[in-house]
């Protein structure tokens, strides 16, 4: 069988200010026709710089070597014309970010029938309107989208619906393969596996080729035969989906694997990935019991939106955090937890419930809000936008002591460096964010909310935003953090996994009220609430991969 | 990166040579550009000689019972500029205009600057009522004829110089608080702010801290561009004859040319210098707010590392 796509040598390199950086080197790949391929990577390894290169779409600052074969045919030597013919006939692309890549001011059945009109089934003849419209409802309809939704403007749609359109997009001109880049990234647990799901279906159906890029593994062995692990420009290991999963070869496919643990995998229960060992729990850990230092009682918020109607974001929620543990704050996004964490911070005001610290209730204002601020720290979820640009590491990690008038500020900031295990801390201090890793960066955060000696931390998605390597370090410090200085937390996340590595108890969250709370092993292993087992069943990672069909 | 050798250093000297190094790149980027440079260059010459007047030339030529020339004589060797109604060098009186100019641009601004800043960032930072109040307050000035308001409070209060730059600091200040305004709420709705009330910090701090030096680059490239409508603003009431009477300006000489026949007589002598000199320092402060805008506001700046 002739391959559809052939990636003989494949390099791309940027020129840049600074000289040429190249972003893929040496890639030779092969997808036959209706066949899957994941590929999987951090950020910066190449991987959507390799898919985007299929199309001829990366910026003109790109220079690409090697052969690009679709259908036998060199996409690099393609004159003008015929690659315009290519794109989207015979390859699409469903893009990252579906609130991006859609035309915010234009109904999203005109975005679907855009493709129709530029590349007419017909040679030369353009389509009709009442063709077009037939065409644009079918592929709303094979999406699972009512086609009354072609009205629709792009900001009237959920996330997982704006998904859905622009997978429609990419089925318009029924091309011979797909490429997905992170179609799933923004979306939540349940609706990416709606998605991923819907995508498997199709592309099974119509017999199309698909290669798609995650940075989650456990996403691409939900749907594809084969995965090619991607580092630093180059493909480390590609081997069928399964056995990659269960027995990756290559450490950085190791780490990747190890990144998103299986939920009920004894082996990753308080183990997430790191590559120091894990202090071993302190011997005398008492049993979670008396006074919670943190605790919410009929807690209510609410806001109005734009057309005054009042939106309960959190209603009626009893949750504590005791002393030397970790709690994790379990829900889909819009189910009210980063509202619940805002609070709970005193940084929103309740409509009624109590939010109370070591027993006493925690004041709205004034010194008795600033003495419990000592006390409950916050860390954000994206570590880029949660440091001042200006301001150095020593800055950033001194504003708190500074605020709150501690002496020795200097010594207050290495040892909360040195406990966030930013090593040597001196080396960090006249650092800028901008020249520090994702990684380095949230634990800057980290260590401006130990500066205070904190008896909680809140954690708002920590690791959302960081690398799959990152991800387990930033866990483990958390982790650490409890066992030796015995630093509760409650840690708010979509991620199951998580709270499967670290946390000691899940309490799970939907539409503003705690569903289920309990231990990380009763939640999680037998569930008791639907929603909490909806949520697991979506997880791809308990998912059976989709059997190799057409072979 | 050299932080590495520089570990010992005290973090306040980081945090000063970190600033020294950003005000040089400033300064780079700045005088990349060729028409700011120039302006600014010109300006420098300007203000030098505005200072210099006293030494180097002799002030009893303004003095009208001391002048020496016949009335509205033409340029002459003597006079390259010619003499006005009283027989004084037009050449001198244009030099020493540009001290009252400059004066009262650069307090005028410094003034509306002020107040723009305060009830920007004051409107951004309180919300709610607080920014209802500022924001109407600010439009009522915004829509209000501001040279009129100007003739109005020049009217009421002592005629002078004083006069003059409150009339013009607290009529031209609404523009720039909408500036500030926006870009303070931009800031604010960063999450470092977040972080930093939850360390604890009140508004002093946030403000102090994140909004002032945040909106600071924006609010100096603005300020010199006030500085110019300043100066245009005072040589129109000082032309109408609401300013000082005694001092020299460019205003007040023209006023001076209208009143006494120079313009029907075609002294045109006594109407271009002064004109071109308004025109000339309002090039130079724009040109160099241009490029000072160009290269501090993250909006026109084409990609920031």
């Amino acid at each position: 069988m002739n391959p559809l796509l052939e990636l003989k040598n494949l390099g791309v390199s940027y020129r840049t200010g600074g000289g040429e950086v190249t972003a893929v080197r040496g890639v030779d790949l092969r997808l036959d026709p209706g066949g899957t391929l994941g590929v999987a990577g951090e950020s910066g390894s190449g991987k959507s710089t390799m898919a985007m290169s299929v199309l001829r779409l990366l910026p003109r600052s790109a220079r690409v070597t090697g052969e690009i074969l679709l259908d036998g045919e060199d996409v690099t030597t393609m004159r003008w014309g015929r690659l315009r013919a290519v794109r989207w006939a015979e390859a699409s692309v469903v893009f990252q970010g579906a609130m991006h890549a859609l035309n915010p001011v234009r109904r999203v059945g005109e975005q679907i029938a855009e493709p129709l009109r530029l590349h007419p089934p017909e040679k030369g003849k353009a389509p009709t309107d009442a063709e077009v419209d037939a065409k644009v409802a079918e592929l709303l309809a094979q999406v699972d989208l009512p086609p009354s939704r072609a009205g629709a403007y792009p900001h009237e749609l959920s996330g997982g619906q704006k998904q859905r359109v622009m997978i429609a997009m990419a089925l318009a001109c029924s091309p011979r393969l797909i490429i997905a880049d992170e179609p799933t990234t923004a979306l939540d647990v349940i609706v990416q596996a709606q998605v991923l799901a819907l995508l498997s279906r199709l592309v099974a159906e119509q017999d199309i080729g698909l290669i798609m890029i995650s940075h989650d593994l456990s996403v691409l062995a939900a749907t594809c035969e084969r995965i090619a692990v991607m580092y630093d420009g180059e493909i480390v290991e590609e081997r069928p989906g399964a056995e990659l999963m269960s027995a990756p070869r290559h450490e950085h496919s190791r780490a990747l694997a190890a990144a998103f643990p299986t939920v009920g995998d004894p082996a990753s229960r308080f183990a997430p990935a790191t590559s120091t060992p894990l202090p071993p729990e302190p011997e005398n850990r008492e049993t979670p019991g008396g006074t919670p230092l943190l605790a919410a009682k009929d807690l209510r918020v609410s806001f109005r939106d734009r057309t005054g109607k009042r939106i309960h974001a959190v209603a009626g929620v009893d949750l504590a955090v005791h002393r030397d543990e970790i709690v994790a704050l379990v829900g889909q996004s819009g189910s009210g937890k980063t509202t619940l964490a805002r609070t709970l911070l005193g940084l929103q005001r309740p409509d009624s419930g109590q939010v109370s610290y070591d027993g006493d209730p925690v004041p709205s204002g004034g010194q008795g809000l600033r003495a419990y601020r000592r006390q409950v720290q916050l860390v954000l979820q994206d570590p880029a936008s949660a440091l001042n640009p200006a301001h150095t590491v020593y800055e950033a990690v001194a504003e708190g002591p500074r605020i709150h008038g501690l002496a020795d500020e200097r010594a207050t900031v290495l040892k909360a460096l040195e406990a966030a295990e930013l090593r040597p801390p001196e080396k960090f201090l006249g650092r800028l964010p901008h020249e520090l890793s994702g990684g380095q960066r949230q634990r800057v955060v980290i260590a401006g909310a130990l500066a205070l000696a904190p008896s909680v931390l809140v954690a708002d998605e920590p690791v959302a935003s960081l690398d799959a390597s990152v991800r387990g370090e930033v866990l483990a410090l958390l982790l650490r953090l409890r066992r030796r200085l015995g630093l509760a937390a409650l840690v708010i996340t979509h991620d199951l996994g998580l709270a499967w590595n670290i946390a000691d108890r899940v309490a799970v969250m939907y539409r503003g009220e705690l569903v289920e709370t309990g231990t990380v092993e009763q939640v999680l292993l037998d569930p008791h609430h639907d929603y909490t087992k909806s949520l697991l069943a979506a997880l791809p990672g308990g998912t059976a991969p989709r059997t190799a069909a057409g072979k | 990166m050299t932080t590495t050798e520089n570990a010992a250093e005290s973090p306040r000297a980081i945090a000063w040579r970190r600033r020294r190094a950003s005000i040089a790149k400033t300064w780079h980027e700045f005088a990349s550009q060729k028409p700011g440079l120039i302006g600014l260059i010109c300006l420098g010459v300007t203000v030098l000689a505005a200072l210099l007047m006293p030494v180097l030339s002799d002030e009893s030529g303004l003095d009208v019972t001391k002048a020496t020339g016949g009335p509205l004589n033409p340029p002459s060797a003597q006079y390259w500029l010619g003499t006005d109604i009283d027989g004084r060098s037009v050449l001198l009186m244009t030099l020493w205009g540009t001290r009252v100019s400059l004066l009262v641009g650069f307090s005028a601004t410094l003034l509306s600057v002020l107040i723009g800043t305060l009830i920007g960032i004051t409107a951004a930072h309180f919300g709610g009522w607080v920014s209802a109040i500022l924001l109407r307050f600010t439009d009522f000035f915004l829509v209000l004829p501001s040279l009129v308001l100007a003739i109005a409070l020049s009217a009421v209060m002592r005629q002078g110089i004083g006069t003059i730059i409150v009339a013009i600091g607290v009529t031209a200040w609404p523009s720039t608080a909408r500036l500030v305004r926006a870009q303070t709420l931009t800031i604010e709705s960063r999450p470092y702010i977040e972080r930093a009330k939850a360390l604890g910090g009140g508004h002093l701090h946030i403000v102090g801290k994140h909004v002032l030096p945040g909106v600071m680059p924006l609010v100096l490239a603005n300020t010199t561009l006030v500085v110019g409508n300043s100066i245009i603003a005072d040589a129109t009431l000082s032309f109408l004859g609401v300013g000082d009477p005694n001092a020299v300006s460019w205003g007040a000489m023209l006023e001076t040319a209208l009143n006494n026949g120079a313009v029907s007589k075609g002294a045109w002598w006594n109407l271009l210098p002064p004109g071109i000199a308004i025109v000339l320092v309002v090039l130079f402060f724009t040109l160099v707010g241009r490029g000072l805008e160009t290269v501090l506001n993250p909006r026109l700046k084409g990609q920031r590392s």
